[in-house]
């Protein structure tokens, strides 16, 4: 990707530079436009229709500026006259009141960037009658697989978005990166008797030809079916293997504890740990913004530092915290290219790109032979508020099943399982080989992960 | 914000394609953070969002799009990108729109403009202090003082032209206690549909203690312990169990598609008939409360459950067609990226006529959940699950040491059943509810009720 690059829309071109110049005269330092816009597109299919067809185009702009070492920042999703004026005063105003003392940064490049293939062979990646056709595809699929599934849950079908960031600065920064990303999701309903129960499957690619639908359609409708007899098990004390979507989701809770900005504000225990063994040795987790098909695959951070691929844990060793630019100036190192922004009108935070535990080489199947007795449990519910971030304690609601004698054996629901993120890592015992990112960047395989407490019965 | 000929002319472009119903909703909305930690301004962030939301019906069908621009000619491609998703000849003929501002419940005294975030920045300060003179356990503090001034338009083609103005403030502050190996957090959440007056008149030192007092608490407290047992659940954000159990599984967006477990439960009993549940959207000034809503309809007062007995569901303009229901001015959306279905407001179990002291000495052996945190609900199966921030384990009636790392799991009809106290004092608490149309602010509430037993999970 080449620094000097040139997107397709000349109208907030002219608004940015317009932008820069009125920010330039009105006494600002140094200043960066971040614009992201998307396109997107989404058809939700029920009894052979769409009952919900949504279009959007839209964006915003931020602006930072530095004044006298202070970062101001502001944003718009109006492009007009009044906006510029806006944006300035309001990060004139914010720079006069901040007391960070932390040193500011606004990048003016990195010497090369990756070339990334982010994008759909079309647009959006399928025409709008190839997805809606899919959507209702799916249902049909679905609703004959299986006698007890005749009933969608509450979302079927397709979205679609292409994004486009655009960073430009006064300092000569000037970067694009566009990515398509696709989503195909089924919810079913099995139901017997007035015992119903629902699962949601779904899968992220580019284009349409990347989603795996057969195996996508048979996981929604063997976990829904399966999970009519689940019965909540006796509490206590389990050997637990986490399967890789439960534990991609645990991991994506508790990813913010690898952030330097959380170890310097005290937000997260890994504070003074690099170097030090935080895990077992049979842990290694990566972060790679260059990973091939990945969802948060770009050639560069929202700061404009080149993207690059490193482990954060080695064989059980933490090698780096995650870093921007006054994180990493702050501790003495360089950035790790994960600055981030949570949308175009956030501050610029920390947070990895495609971030996953690597795999061991044995089967679910193998791990949970080695295991012997214990649970495996599949779904984690209520990670917004059952996972505390900083002292690293979870108690959450699951599901999953039994395992006797190394095999399969019944379903289980109605279940928590409590622990703590941290004592977790130390006490993994085996990766399985079965790598997912089920939601999106972060992934990971199936986990033997030790004993563990459950509340059931 | 939208000339009414512009808005007769999109809405019909919209309609070009067959619709049977088409809706503007314009959006211009003015978002101000300021976030102070460890006693330092940190961020301060602040910007407009614009945007304008299509949306269209043809029998059970529904299409929206959305775009930023306001102008004629981006205006009138949004809405013909929305009619391009159907294939009729036009039903709809004419539209003559009739102007009106919605009547304003909720009088601000002073709007987020008229305050600099200076003044803000010094309110924060002193809760910072109040705080850190907690405890020297207390290792990091963060309060956090949100407003926005949000105006709508909202036009439709049986001819509504209808503005509003929605003003919310809000001031969170959480602390972290810390021995070096451990930590713990405490947090408080106040909002309003006020302007700066909120943040006038709001005890910050107070709230900023209590949060850091919990916080001190639980980082000395032991491990709950898992199992099942009675659970006593206090007053004001305790109504997030319901909220969680109950009220989602009662907007018309689950019951028009049948996926919610109270679907054909109108008239019957599926609580105690110590429960009584109310969803009020005209309390002056609360979190959730509106004039009118995302669809333009006044808001209302609604009985969701009488001593137990399922009463209404909360509807939307489109569910109201799935389920052939009025609608109860519960269209809500976090804004024009959304479009809107039936949401919750201010949402409470009404008081009933239990003693506290009672409810407690009669319980024997249970937890007591002081504070709750947030959760979530699959409202097809009825499974929830909520956090508990702080909480208590009662001994022979009596509260005893604290507890922590609790939460609370069940099914929401399996609950309600199991409710067998209802104490006198109502209060409310403020959260942001995330849904399909996006996040909005609604107050949870109820007095201190028990539930005779539920799954609490723990080590």
């Amino acid at each position: 990707m080449a620094r000097e690059h040139n997107g397709p829309n000349d109208k907030l071109d002219d608004f940015i530079r317009a932008l820069l110049e009125r920010a330039k005269a009105s006494g600002i330092e140094r200043a960066e436009a971040y614009s992201s816009r998307g396109e997107s597109f989404k058809s939700l299919v029920e009894n052979g229709e769409i009952y919900e067809y949504e279009v959007h185009s839209s964006g915003g702009l931020a602006l930072r500026g530095l004044v006298g070492g202070k970062m101001g920042i502001a944003y718009t999703e109006a492009f007009d006259e009044e906006a510029i004026g806006m944006l300035i005063e309001r990060v004139l105003e914010s720079a006069a009141l901040i007391e960070d003392p932390d040193e500011q940064f606004l990048f003016e490049g990195s010497p090369s960037y990756e070339r990334v293939d982010t994008l759909a062979s079309t647009p959006g990646g399928g025409s709008e009658a190839e997805k809606i056709e899919y959507s209702c595809d799916l249902e049909r699929r679905a609703l004959s697989m299986h006698p007890l599934v005749k009933k969608l849950g509450h979302t079927t079908g397709v979205e679609s978005e292409r994004s486009e960031v655009r960073i430009v600065g006064t300092n000569g920064l000037n970067l694009y990166h566009a990515a398509d990303t696709l989503v195909a999701i089924i919810s079913v309903v099995a139901k017997r008797d007035d015992i119903a129960r629902d699962a949601t499957c779904f899968r992220i690619g580019r284009e349409l030809a990347d989603i795996p639908t057969d195996e996508m359609v048979r996981e929604a409708i063997d976990t829904a079916v399966f999970q009519l007899d689940a019965r909540p098990c006796e509490s206590g004390t389990y050997d637990i293997i986490f399967n890789c979507d439960a534990m991609s989701a645990l991991l994506g809770t508790f990813s913010g504890v690898f952030s330097a900005e959380n170890t310097q504000k005290d937000l997260s225990m890994l504070k003074g740990k690099v170097g030090e063994e935080i895990a077992s040795a049979v842990v290694t987790l990566a972060d790679d913004p260059l990973l091939p098909r990945g969802v948060s695959t770009r050639p560069f951070d929202d700061e404009g530092v080149a993207a690059r691929r490193k482990n954060v844990i080695e064989n059980g060793r933490l090698t780096t915290l995650l870093h921007n630019l006054k994180t990493a100036k702050k501790d003495g190192v360089e950035s790790t290219g994960n600055a981030a922004k949570a949308g175009y009108a956030s501050p610029v935070r920390v947070a990895p790109s495609n971030f996953y535990f690597v795999p061991g080489d044995d089967t679910l199947d193998a791990l949970m032979e080695r295991m012997g007795d214990g649970l495996t449990l599949t779904e984690l519910a209520g990670l917004h508020s059952g996972a505390d971030a900083v002292s690293g304690d979870f108690s959450l609601p699951a599901k999953g099943y039994r395992v006797r004698g190394g095999k399969k054996a019944e379903a289980v629901d109605q279940i928590t399982v409590a622990g703590n993120f941290y004592t977790l890592l130390k006490q993994i015992k085996a990766f399985a080989n079965d790598l997912v990112f089920p939601t999106g960047s972060t992934g990971s395989p199936s986990v033997w992960a030790g004993r563990l407490s459950i509340a059931g019965k | 914000m939208v000339k009414r000929s512009l808005a007769e002319l999109a809405l019909m472009k919209a309609l070009s394609t067959g619709g049977d119903f088409a809706e503007l909703f314009f959006e211009d909305r003015v978002n101000n953070t300021v976030v102070l930690r460890g006693g330092k301004v940190e961020d301060i962030n602040s910007g407009r969002q614009h945007g304008a939301g299509v949306r269209l019906f043809k029998g059970l069908r529904s299409v929206y799009a959305y775009t930023n621009d306001f102008e004629e000619a981006g205006l009138l491609e949004c809405a013909s990108r929305a009619a391009s998703a159907l294939e009729y000849a036009p039903q709809i003929r004419e539209i003559t729109l009739t102007g009106s501002i919605a009547a304003n419940i909720h009088p601000i005294r002073r709007l987020p403009g008229d305050v600099k975030n200076a003044w803000r920045t010094e309110r924060l300060r002193s809760g910072h202090a109040a705080m850190s003179a907690v405890s020297a356990e207390i290792k990091q503090t963060t309060l956090r003082y949100a407003d926005s001034d949000q105006r709508v338009t909202i036009a439709n083609s049986d001819g509504l032209f209808v503005s509003d103005r929605r003003v919310y403030s809000r001031v969170a502050c959480s602390a972290v206690a810390s021995n070096g190996t451990e930590s713990q957090t405490g947090f408080n959440g106040p909002g309003a549909m006020r302007g700066a007056e909120f943040a006038d008149n709001l005890d910050i030192d107070g709230i900023s203690r209590d949060a850091a007092e919990t916080a001190v608490k639980m980082l000395h407290a032991r491990v709950c312990p898992a199992g099942q047992m009675p659970v006593i659940i206090d007053k004001a954000f305790g109504g997030v169990v319901f909220h969680e159990a109950c009220g989602h599984s009662l907007e018309a967006s689950f019951i028009g598609r049948e996926l919610s477990e109270f679907c054909g439960k109108l008239g019957q009993r599926i609580a105690t008939d110590k429960v009584t549940a109310i969803d009020d959207g005209t309390i002056p000034g609360e979190w959730g409360s509106l004039n009118i809503d995302d669809e333009g309809t006044p808001t209302t007062r609604l009985t969701l459950i009488e001593n137990g007995i399922l009463k209404n569901y909360m509807v939307d303009k489109f569910n109201a067609r799935r389920i052939n229901m009025p609608i109860t001015g519960s269209g809500r959306r976090e804004g024009y990226m959304y479009a809107p279905t039936s949401r919750m407001r201010n949402t409470f179990i009404a008081p009933g006529e239990d003693d506290p002291d009672e409810i407690i000495s009669s319980m024997d052996d249970g937890l007591y959940a002081k504070k709750m945190g947030g959760g979530s609900v699959n409202p097809t199966t009825g499974e929830f699950n909520f956090a508990v921030d702080e909480g208590y384990l009662v001994r022979g009636g009596k509260i005893a040491e604290p507890v922590r790392g609790a939460s609370l799991i069940g099914r929401g009809s399996e609950i309600l059943m199991k409710i067998d106290r209802v104490g006198r004092e109502m209060a409310m608490g403020q959260g942001m509810c995330g849904s399909f149309s996006g996040s909005v602010p609604t107050n949870v509430g109820q007095p201190m009720i028990r539930i005779s037993s539920m799954t609490v999970g723990g080590r």
